[in-house]
């Protein structure tokens, strides 16, 4: 205790530390450290003997004498590189550290990573060091090395982007710090995982990431009506372990989907009693999807590792008996896990109903309660990992859960086969500003300025003349909607995208046309032979052309898909729950898919009439424009009002198309209803004027097709395009399957 | 001539599923002509062999394809040591002998190709040999059955509505569960509960079609697993080799049905 009496301000804190110090310390060393200790006040001031005094047995207790006093070693060169803060700040932060990692070799190593950063990166070691602990919280020290490596590689020679990196500003560093260089990524097996779910359950509900946020709770997958989110990695799992957790993680959501039968109500229950109340229902599905499908106990089990030793705290317990209750030959001599293992083992004919979890759940959370073990419901996590956290399980009323991540883009589309009765409709998280893109509320009209763009003239079948420049055309902006939601239009017809893109690349490889009876070619057509060696025995001059040929065909055409968007496609179709529009909308988002595919060059335009002046023209996607986000975005925020003036826009259209240098061009439109528009009385007058549209169309060139969703339109529309270029879908719901299909038929 | 080679002998192992054995006799007590309808190895083939030796006819089987033109059905002049003579197709030869004639596949074939089997299928049962200057009656024994799979060519390949509607169809699937554990034990050889996990596993690559596959396994292809396990194979390697491999290509359509198959066993 004389030690340092001669330095009178550090002596305070020496005796302060003292008896940790001699713990910490074996009995030789105490001097070792002492000594350390007058160095460290020599060379590098009082203040940073006095932080190391304070910090260096807790060092000690953790990693060794060895450790804290290479900690003292090294302090002098980090002092000359990066100042005395830095200096500070190892002190401070080098227990935490210690801690953190639990043994000698991983501090030394951490050691090692800072004075490396000290020499590549001196001007960042302070903020390295500060939130050194919270980097240690998430990765062990070969990931903590990665980390801070790849951050001074980021910024080779910028220092000002370094010290961004360092102190978490840069968002890269923050999602760095969530992925070590060997974690797989959920994005890496999403694929296979979804065909996996597909291919078990006939399941596919939609799965996304959780975000990246500085959340500091180990992470698990979730669920919630009937949507998925998984982390985007899962710490510590690199390779094909990373596959198998995805995996597990993913069956027992789709466990829970298939058995959990509705959220249960919180009630009185207490948080120990909500987590054991999941657990038990976590169990209940594992056993019940373990009865359907044997191979489910190897994927899961390797992950459940509790052992009977170790401390009885609250998760631990929790832990063992998930472990108890899916591993047979698990041996656990603790009452508490052993009751619980005899209560839900009972009576096995009951697991198919989910009030046993919450019987057997509420009684153990009341004994865990009573045998006062901690149980933090904030930091508690679910052992194992790759079971979901449990939050879709519980309706928690208007209570509003945190959630970090927002839901943005949600909306679900329910997809023709696999549609499970409990999923509700989601609708979209985010609709500021959007209104129009949903409902079709009419936007005012001043509200859009529109460019006239051409005059036309109208047919009067009364008068069998063209009335010269009698309609305007005027065209406007179409109003834009979220691109994501042509992305999940295309999810919810996943078969229907399978199949279209099966024919896209069945199409594309342009079919052989096998061409008989030609006078050249590389192979003998056998029926014009025989005929040429008949007709020579009997005398008679043979035909020369005994040749056949394969020829490839390329597709050399442009198609412009004309959409009716009136007021009329705001009606609502029973059977689909959609709107006319809507439908159009998928059928489109569809049909783009495979023109895109196919590379035939391809325009999009809709249109809809307010009298004769005014003839709404909307460009949702051009001839030469790629079908981009922006087109997406025009083909999302498609909304229907006033009325069907199709002349005009038929002419329109056909102007377009004639531009089109291919040897096809073709002109395909969606209409609803009859042509009409508010300023003519007459039904006749605009559907002759149509007519004539058309065969003026045809006169150039311009093949005219309607699809029709009119139930009673076979009269006018065979009226306007003619019997063979008619077809009617009849039952509306099967627009968008029907569409693409048409559109391969009709190019084939 | 004698259409010895086309009669069946021995009975072949056909279990049936609906009613489907005595529709179709009664169809074909009036010869009508029958369209089996259904994905690729579920039995089509098998079922009119099993017709066929049932009701002690010959049955001529022409497997269609693209390339297959009327000729090929029909007959055609040869060159031989004689001169040029006429060789009957085997379509001819069914109609001549009173023979089952089984165009399988006959999407497959070109819509001019066709076209030859009108005139049989309806009332006149004639087929005119034009190159011959022939005129044949069938035999009244004749009957005409094709099979169908309206799968992913249908919508570029397709039968003409005129062809389609002279015809009388049956249904053929995948059998349901408990009967197609029957026919894969009965076929590969194994017993019934290896033969049931056979089949959990085709359920399983069945829900994928549209979802990754075309088709999912057929019973013939879990009847080839199956006879790779009676040999000794275990199911997780007869699985890969019968199913997963041959099925796809995709690496992860691959993984997810052998994770699948692992769940399953």
């Amino acid at each position: 205790m004389d030690a340092l009496s001669d330095q009178p301000e550090l002596a305070g804190t020496l005796e302060l530390v003292w008896r940790q110090a001699c713990t910490s310390f074996p009995a030789g060393r105490v001097d070792e450290w002492i000594a350390a200790c007058r160095e460290v006040a020599q060379r590098l001031g009082s203040n940073a003997a006095l932080a190391f005094i304070r910090n260096s047995p807790s060092v000690a207790t953790v990693a060794g004498a060895d450790a804290a006093l290479a900690l003292a070693a090294a302090a002098p060169e980090i002092a000359a590189r990066c100042g005395a803060n830095a200096v500070q700040s190892l002190f401070n932060a080098a227990p935490l550290a210690a801690r953190r990692l639990a043994s000698a070799q991983g501090f030394a190593e951490w050691l090692r990573v800072i004075g490396i950063v000290a020499s590549k990166a001196p001007e960042s070691l302070t903020l390295l060091l500060d939130r050194s602990e919270r980097i240690l919280a998430k990765m062990d020290v070969r990931g903590f090395e990665s980390w801070a490596l790849g951050g001074i590689r980021t910024a080779e020679n910028d220092p000002e982007h370094r010290l961004k990196f360092f102190a978490l500003l840069d968002a890269k560093a923050v999602q760095a710090m969530e992925r070590d260089l060997d974690d797989v990524q959920f994005a890496d097996v999403e694929r296979e995982l979804k065909a996996y779910g597909v291919a078990l359950w006939r399941m596919a509900p939609p799965i996304r990431t959780l975000a990246a946020g500085a959340v500091d709770q180990p992470r698990r997958a979730t669920f919630d009506s009937g949507i998925i989110r998984v982390p985007e990695t899962f710490r510590g799992f690199g390779g094909e372990g990373a596959k198998a957790i995805f995996r597990a993680a993913l069956t027992h959501i789709l466990a829970h989907l298939q058995f959990t039968p509705g959220k249960f109500p919180i009630g009185s229950l207490k948080p120990v009693q909500i987590a054991l109340v999941s657990l038990i229902e976590d169990a209940r599905v594992e056993q019940l999807a373990m009865a359907r499908f044997p191979g489910l106990r190897r994927l899961w089990l390797p992950f459940h590792t509790a052992s009977a030793a170790g401390a009885v705290t609250a998760p631990a317990l929790m832990a063992r008996l998930s472990r108890a209750l899916i591993d047979r030959d698990y041996a656990d001599d603790n009452g508490w896990v052993r009751k619980g293992r005899e209560m839900f083992f009972a009576d096995p004919a009951r697991w198919p109903d989910a009030v046993m979890s919450r019987t057997i759940g509420s009684l153990l959370g009341n004994d865990l309660g009573q045998m006062r073990a901690q149980f933090n419901a904030k930091t508690y996590a679910v052992e194992p990992p790759y079971r979901d956290d449990n939050q879709g399980l519980w309706d928690y009323g208007d209570a509003a859960r945190s959630d970090g991540d927002t839901i943005y883009e949600s909306v679900r589309f329910e997809s023709e086969s696999d549609a499970t009765p409990d999923r509700d409709r989601e609708t979209e998280g985010d609709q500021a500003g959007n209104d129009s893109a949903n409902r079709a509320k009419p936007v005012e009209a001043d509200e859009e300025v529109g460019i006239p763009v051409a005059r036309y003239p109208e047919w009067d079948y009364l008068i069998a003349r063209e009335r010269i420049e009698w309609t305007t055309v005027v065209e406007y902006d179409p109003p834009e909607g979220q691109a994501q939601r042509i992305g999940a239009i295309l999810e919810g017809y996943p078969a229907l995208v399978h199949r279209i893109t099966a024919l896209v690349r069945a199409a594309k490889v342009s079919r052989p046309l096998r061409l008989k009876r030609q006078p050249e070619g590389d192979r003998l057509d056998l029926e014009a032979s025989i005929d040429a060696a008949i007709d020579r025995r009997l005398a008679l001059t043979p035909s020369p052309n005994v040749y056949a040929r394969l020829e490839r065909r390329f597709r050399d055409l442009s198609v412009l898909l004309l959409l009716d968007a009136s007021q009329s496609t705001n009606d609502v179709v029973k059977g689909a729950g959609k709107t006319v529009l809507e439908l159009e909308r998928d059928a489109t988002a569809l049909l783009a898919q495979a023109m895109d595919g196919l590379n035939d060059p391809f325009a999009i335009h809709a249109f809809c009439s307010e009298a004769r002046e005014n003839v709404h023209y909307y460009r949702i996607k051009d001839f030469h424009a790629p079908y981009g986000v922006g087109a997406r975005c025009r083909l999302a925020g498609l909304t229907g009002r006033f009325s069907t003036r199709m002349g005009a826009a038929l002419r329109h259209a056909g102007h377009e198309l004639a531009r089109q240098m291919s040897y096809r061009r073709l002109l395909l439109m969606i209409s609803d209803g009859e042509p009409s528009d508010i300023d003519i009385a007459d039904r006749r007058y605009l559907v002759e004027d149509a007519r004539r549209a058309v065969l003026g169309l045809r006169h150039i060139g311009i093949d005219v097709f309607c699809v029709g969703l009119d139930a009673g339109g076979d009269n006018y529309l065979t009226r306007i395009f003619g019997r063979s270029n008619v077809v009617q879908v009849d039952r509306v719901e099967k627009l968008p399957e029907k569409l693409s299909l048409l559109y391969f038929r009709l190019t084939a | 001539m004698d259409l010895g080679d086309y009669r069946i002998d021995e009975e072949p192992y056909y279990r049936a599923i609906g009613d489907e054995v005595r529709l179709y006799e009664a169809a074909y007590a009036d010869r009508m002509p029958v369209m089996l309808k259904g994905p690729t190895g579920c039995g089509k083939t098998r079922f009119v062999e099993y017709m066929a030796w049932r009701l002690k006819k010959p049955l001529v089987t022409v497997a269609c394809h693209e390339d297959m033109t009327a000729s090929d059905l029909v007959g055609r002049f040869l060159l031989d040591a004689q001169g040029t003579v006429w060789h009957d197709g085997p379509l001819t030869i069914a109609v001549r002998h009173g023979a089952i004639c089984y165009l399988d596949e006959i999407v497959e074939a070109r819509q001019d190709t066709t076209v030859v089997i009108h005139p049989l299928t309806d009332d006149r049962r004639i087929l005119p040999l034009e190159k011959k200057g022939e005129l044949v009656h069938a035999h009244r024994d004749f009957q005409l059955v094709i099979s169908y799979n309206p799968g992913y060519q249908s919508v570029l390949k397709d039968l003409k509505e005129s062809t389609k509607q002279r015809f009388g169809a049956l249904d053929f699937g995948y059998p349901p569960a408990t009967i197609e554990a029957e026919i894969v034990a009965h076929e590969a050889g194994i017993d019934r509960a290896r033969a049931e996990q056979l089949v959990g596993i085709g359920q399983r690559s069945r829900n994928l079609k549209g979802h990754g596959l075309d088709e999912g396994a057929s019973t013939r292809m879990l009847i080839q697993a199956g006879r790779l396990m009676a040999r000794g194979v275990s199911i997780e390697a007869a699985c890969q080799v019968a199913l997963v491999l041959p099925i796809t290509d995709d690496e992860d359509i691959r993984g997810a049905l052998t994770a699948a198959i692992a769940a399953c066993v």
